[in-house]
């Protein structure tokens, strides 16, 4: 796929911490295998342009880390709340950043392109009777 | 030529919405200026996190300095009143009061305030929810308070039909009201104001405003364009920060040096609680009781049943990988409520050298205090209730951005006089929640309605 707003390493960063925060299991899609990233733009559109940046920055730094070390940082990213060193700031913007992007997208209810199966949000039971 | 209005407002959310019907009613020029876009109930988005996208500053959401906080502020015309739960409350006493001691202002009292929230509360459609209206999640909260002997009531929303007999599930008007029910000003004010003549650009930043012979001029972008504006009088109507950074951009601190100070928030606490049974708390009407108990008031905090959807529960629960998978198969047997508390005004809105914001807001040990105390009974609730886990978020949230712009009589703690000019300045007006003197620990919508009709009155008299 192809972004207006990230470039291709950027994706790949994103894509491999998505399935760190979203593995998938017998009933659950994992953040790959529901391919939303396909709407990944729709989302970044909207996102202050100094921003995008830093995101492409950040992204990129974490499609080169080897695996146990993303896994690390996700583990640190996840507990930043307690976390009151210097370091804790920026953690949790990473942390609120990215999972922000994550779970926005693998529960939009706009699977990719090719993914035939049933819905994150129908599987949790997240139906809506909109009466117009 | 350029056009001189008589008003430009800046900021087209509650406030802005009244007072640009108001005095375009009145015959006067104005011009209603909004960073964000002019939706309707055909354009708003479908999805929880287009919503969250479109309508919201930051894509999505904003973060204090340390990154604890996260608020959540309305980028379209209509502003907040399109996004949030349309709650109306009046002040009571105690806010009311500490309001009028914090201040100096005398017409903090109820005599004074009543017909200004009759004034609202005219303009809009008023609901006050039913026992039968209730979903399980709010059942299950009120049957937790009753079992502790804490009272709670039901709440009063702004809407006009939102069609519960035909099972509407009214959680996605959090992005935007489908049926024009929900009461916001972009259906109560703006739309009529607009019949009576009002001029609208939405997509327009304002980034400074400059006081001039006669006049004021503004200076903003709209459509990646430098754009520019004059009027006789400005009325900044941004919320806290958007009306608190401008009055920084433009220097006005230099004079005014309490401008930015003062910030609060209703800081709020999430907590869900776990059952067996199903409970679906995203179908009906999603938040209709909350918390009504006088010791609880005393004590700083309120407590409200609530709920989210799927994405913003997802990202309340700090857990991943399979853990987060385990949360999200409960969401439809989970309740949520959150724990809101009246914070003390420590914070502080600043802007850096690029003209970015930047939000001080750290808890205090008063804070911490009540946030804890509040923790405490509503474990008990949902532990009464049944629940057979409960879970709290890490994350919390202001979604009550107040001060900033403080309105009072003492110039070296406020920067806008009682009769809502900017000290020292006679066409520069600021009216919506930056001027809070302190965070009152009640929903601010229908107060600060009612300061946008004070000063409607103040001005077409």
């Amino acid at each position: 796929m192809t972004s207006k707003y990230l470039n291709q390493n950027a994706l790949k960063g994103l894509t491999r911490i998505g399935d760190i925060l979203i593995p998938g299991n017998e009933e659950f899609p994992s953040f790959s295998v529901y391919r939303c990233l396909d709407h990944v733009d729709d989302l970044i559109e909207y996102v202050p342009k100094g921003d995008v940046k830093d995101l492409n920055m950040v992204l990129v730094i974490l499609s080169f880390l080897p695996g146990n070390v993303l896994r690390w940082l996700v583990k640190q990213m996840a507990n930043a709340h307690n976390n009151q060193s210097a370091t804790g700031p920026l953690l949790r913007e990473l942390n609120i950043g990215i999972r922000g992007i994550v779970f926005s997208l693998y529960y939009s209810e706009k699977p990719g392109h090719n993914y035939t199966a049933k819905n994150p949000t129908e599987l949790i039971g997240f139906t809506l009777n909109k009466v117009m | 030529m350029t056009e001189i209005y008589d008003y430009i407002i800046v900021g087209a959310g509650t406030a802005g919405g009244v007072l640009s019907y108001n005095l375009t009613k009145s015959g006067a020029k104005c011009l209603l200026i909004e960073a964000g876009k002019y939706m309707t109930k055909e354009t708003f988005p479908i999805t929880e996190a287009d919503a969250s996208a479109q309508m919201y500053w930051g894509g999505g959401i904003e973060l204090s300095q340390d990154a604890q906080m996260a608020f959540l502020r309305g980028k379209l015309v209509g502003g907040g009143s399109v996004v949030n739960q349309a709650l109306m409350d009046r002040f009571d006493d105690i806010a009311i009061n500490d309001w009028r001691d914090e201040s100096g202002i005398d017409y903090f009292n109820e005599g004074e305030m009543n017909p200004l929230y009759e004034k609202a509360e005219n303009m809009i459609a008023l609901h006050t929810f039913k026992a039968e209206e209730r979903t399980r999640n709010a059942e299950l909260f009120s049957e937790g308070c009753d079992a502790c002997e804490y009272t709670w009531h039901f709440l009063r929303r702004a809407q006009k039909d939102c069609a519960f007999s035909k099972y509407n599930d009214c959680i996605a008007c959090l992005g935007g009201c489908h049926r024009d029910s929900k009461q916001s000003t972009l259906v109560t004010y703006i739309r009529d104001a607009e019949k009576e003549g009002l001029s609208i650009s939405p997509n327009t930043l304002i980034e400074l405003i400059e006081s001039v012979k006669d006049g004021i001029k503004l200076f903003g972008i709209a459509n990646g364009k430098v754009v520019t504006f004059e009027a006789k009088n400005v009325i900044l109507s941004g919320g806290a920060f958007g009306t608190t950074s401008l009055l920084l951009k433009s220097g006005f601190k230099k004079q005014l040096p309490s401008i930015g100070r003062y910030f609060a928030t209703h800081p709020q606490f999430m907590f869900f609680g776990l059952y067996d049974e199903l409970i679906n708390a995203h179908k009906g009407m999603f938040q209709s009781v909350a918390s009504k108990d006088p010791r609880f008031r005393k004590k700083g905090f309120k407590l409200e049943n609530v709920f989210a959807g799927p994405a913003s529960v997802a990202m309340l629960f700090s857990g991943y990988g399979t853990d987060h998978l385990d949360f999200m198969q409960h969401y439809n047997r989970m309740t949520c409520a959150e724990v809101a508390i009246r914070d003390e005004n420590a914070g502080e809105i600043m802007v850096d050298k690029k003209g970015k914001l930047i939000i001080k807001k750290e808890l205090t040990e008063q804070d911490k205090q009540r946030k804890h105390n509040g923790e405490a009974v509503l474990k008990e609730i949902l532990a009464a209730s049944g629940a057979k886990r409960v879970i709290d978020s890490p994350m919390y949230f202001g979604l009550h951005l107040m001060g900033g712009a403080r309105i009072g009589v003492d110039p070296v703690t406020a920067a806008v006089d009682p009769d809502f000019k900017l000290k020292g300045y006679n066409n520069v007006y600021i009216c919506d929640s930056s001027i809070f003197p302190n965070a009152p620990g009640i929903n601010p919508a229908l107060t600060i309605m009612a300061l946008a009709h004070k000063l409607s009155q103040q001005l077409t008299v």
